[in-house]
């Protein structure tokens, strides 16, 4: 398995994807520096102001679109000549291969995440916050985020793995994204909705006590139901796929 | 005997259409297997099959002796494969593209340069596939199907898109993987005459029936080619030949032995020459893989 990942990275890493992680944490970070938070100054931790204006272009498009562009990308190039024949006649399970592709966007999105904390912190600095800098952040905000992306990636790696182009995963990606906006402001659907998770899970909460208040029971059921689903739709569908 | 590769009633169908139907391949220890058929005899399915990249819809696959659906891995760590038109990574050298896989293989990296070497890449091994010829490409998959030192060979057409010298090469270096690494080799081709100086086993299949599997020796026999002979007075030459006991036809004034050894051959041309007869031409009837085909298709349906 570590051999399988292993080779993934090494074919990954020579196609060009540096420009690809580095988008999303410059958005966060244009979105930081431009955020009037004069006025609220003092109400609460100039941290958290912060972060509501990075996130929102950040968790709400950036991050739910990346997980498709780099599912596409670790598909692509099997795709181009023949890659899925040559890997799948070595000496490999196809869960095996599956499960390296997997784990392999997970990393780049964590690596992303940290680079978006990067962001908040240079941000922050510019800006010449003052508040101590809560540590909650990076737990909820940076992990929790990442967490919320698992059923995403594994959608997009299960579109991936079934169609040859770029394009039709990339247009389910945006279809379901777009709609988070909405599903957000909605009290019914915005916590069962995949593509608002990562939203929800990197919203520091204002209403209740613990502004970094994790929702285990919505993370578990939502986050870790559609994961099942849509990681086994994939798995399963890859076994069969004749190449 | 010892059969590395052996199927029992191996069918595939797509929609209506049965791509393999019943094959029973039998590949023997050592051989050079040539599996020849036109364009679409399912061939490449086959060897799909062979390699666990397509479910069978019904039969058995024994590879060293093993079930293929109980130890497949196992099998595949033993074999090297070369499918259809050439795998590979555009966006990676031909180097970058072995390594790929020899992350997977865990065979020494030093491998890389030697199977680089049998293919005579060594020179553009740091050029990127993409701008890579059709011909070269193939070199890089034949390179690619080296690389864990397989005990089985299994190549589809390797010799597509090749220019002449590029296929004498490969076919010499097919012809001494037997001797020299101790190998099995599955080579599929359209090509009788590729085959034909290849091969030492031979499997024939059309619209997915092999109708034909055995040596080399006895495809040739069954292909019964005969020696024409241009001679003077062919008619007085023929009955001179009948009188001495041969088997002999005669057609537009040639000469014909069919199926004779090149001692029956020679000793039918002393005669000729005893008794008088001037002997201008020997040569040898060349017949077609479609003639081939179409005799052992009649032959088929009348069996
Ligand atoms: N993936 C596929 N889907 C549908 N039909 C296929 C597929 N692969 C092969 N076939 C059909 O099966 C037959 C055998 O094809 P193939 O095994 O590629 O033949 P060969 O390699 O001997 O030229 C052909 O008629 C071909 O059209
Ligand atoms: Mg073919």
């Amino acid at each position: 398995m570590l051999s399988i990942l292993k080779s993934e990275w090494f074919k990954l890493r020579k196609s060009k994807i540096f420009g690809i992680l580095l988008v999303g944490p410059l958005i966060g970070l244009g979105a930081g520096i431009g955020a009037d938070a004069v006025e609220t100054a003092g109400a609460m931790n100039e941290w958290y102001m912060l972060l509501i204006y990075m996130n929102l272009p950040y968790s709400v498009l950036f991050l739910p679109l990346v997980t498709g562009v780099l599912a596409s990308l670790v598909c692509r190039y099997e795709h181009q000549s023949g890659g899925w024949k040559q890997v799948l006649a070595l000496p490999v399970t196809r869960g095996k291969v599956f499960a390296a592709k997997y784990v392999l966007i997970l990393l780049l999105v964590l690596f992303i995440q940290l680079l978006y904390l990067a962001a908040i912190f240079g941000a922050g600095l510019y800006k010449g916050v003052a508040d101590p800098f809560p540590a909650a952040i990076i737990w909820k905000s940076i992990l929790g985020g990442w967490v919320a992306t698992f059923p995403l990636v594994a959608l997009q790696l299960w579109m991936s793995v079934w169609f040859k182009s770029f394009a039709a995963p990339f247009a389910v990606n945006v279809v379901f994204t777009l709609p988070s906006i909405l599903a957000m402001n909605s009290e019914k659907v915005g916590p069962y909705y995949p593509w608002a998770q990562p939203f929800a899970m990197m919203y520091p909460a204002t209403d209740t006590g613990d502004i970094f208040f994790i929702p285990w029971e919505q993370l578990l059921t939502v986050i870790g139901g559609f994961f099942l689903l849509f990681y086994l739709g994939g798995y399963f569908y890859f076994q069969r796929k004749a190449v | 005997m010892e059969y590395i590769v052996r199927t029992e009633n191996l069918s595939k169908h797509f929609g209506k259409e049965k791509a393999v139907s019943g094959l029973e391949m039998k590949i023997p220890k050592g051989e050079i297997y040539g599996f020849l058929g036109p364009n679409g005899a399912g061939k490449t399915t086959t060897i799909r099959m062979l390699l666990g990249l397509m479910k069978p819809d019904s039969g058995r696959i024994e590879i060293f002796q093993k079930d293929l659906k109980k130890e497949r891995l196992n099998i595949l760590g033993r074999v090297g494969s070369l499918v259809e038109s050439p795998s590979y990574y555009p966006h990676l050298t031909a180097k970058e593209n072995l390594e790929a896989m020899r992350k997977i293989l865990g065979v020494p990296k030093q491998r890389i340069a030697e199977v680089l070497e049998i293919v005579r890449l060594t020179d553009a091994c740091d050029k990127k596939v993409k701008g890579f010829s059709l011909g070269m490409k193939q070199r890089l998959g034949i390179a690619a199907s080296l690389l864990n030192n397989p005990e089985l060979l299994i190549l589809d057409e390797p010799t597509n898109g090749l220019d002449p010298s590029g296929i004498i090469e490969i076919r010499n270096l097919i012809k001494s993987l037997p001797s020299e690494c101790g190998m099995t080799v599955l080579i599929s081709s359209h090509l009788l005459s590729e085959i034909d100086q290849m091969a030492t086993t031979v499997g024939i299949v059309t619209k997915g029936k092999m109708i034909f599997q055995d040596s080399i020796e006895a495809m040739r026999m069954f292909s019964q080619q005969s020696v024409l002979l241009k001679v003077s007075e062919s008619d007085k030459a023929w009955r001179s030949l009948l009188g001495r006991g041969m088997k002999a036809g005669l057609d537009s004034g040639i000469i014909s032995l069919p199926q004779q050894s090149d001692e029956q051959v020679a000793e039918a041309v002393r005669g000729l020459v005893a008794d008088g007869f001037s002997v201008y031409r020997v040569e040898e009837e060349k017949r077609s893989l479609e003639d081939i085909f179409l005799q052992m298709t009649r032959e088929e349906q009348a069996g």
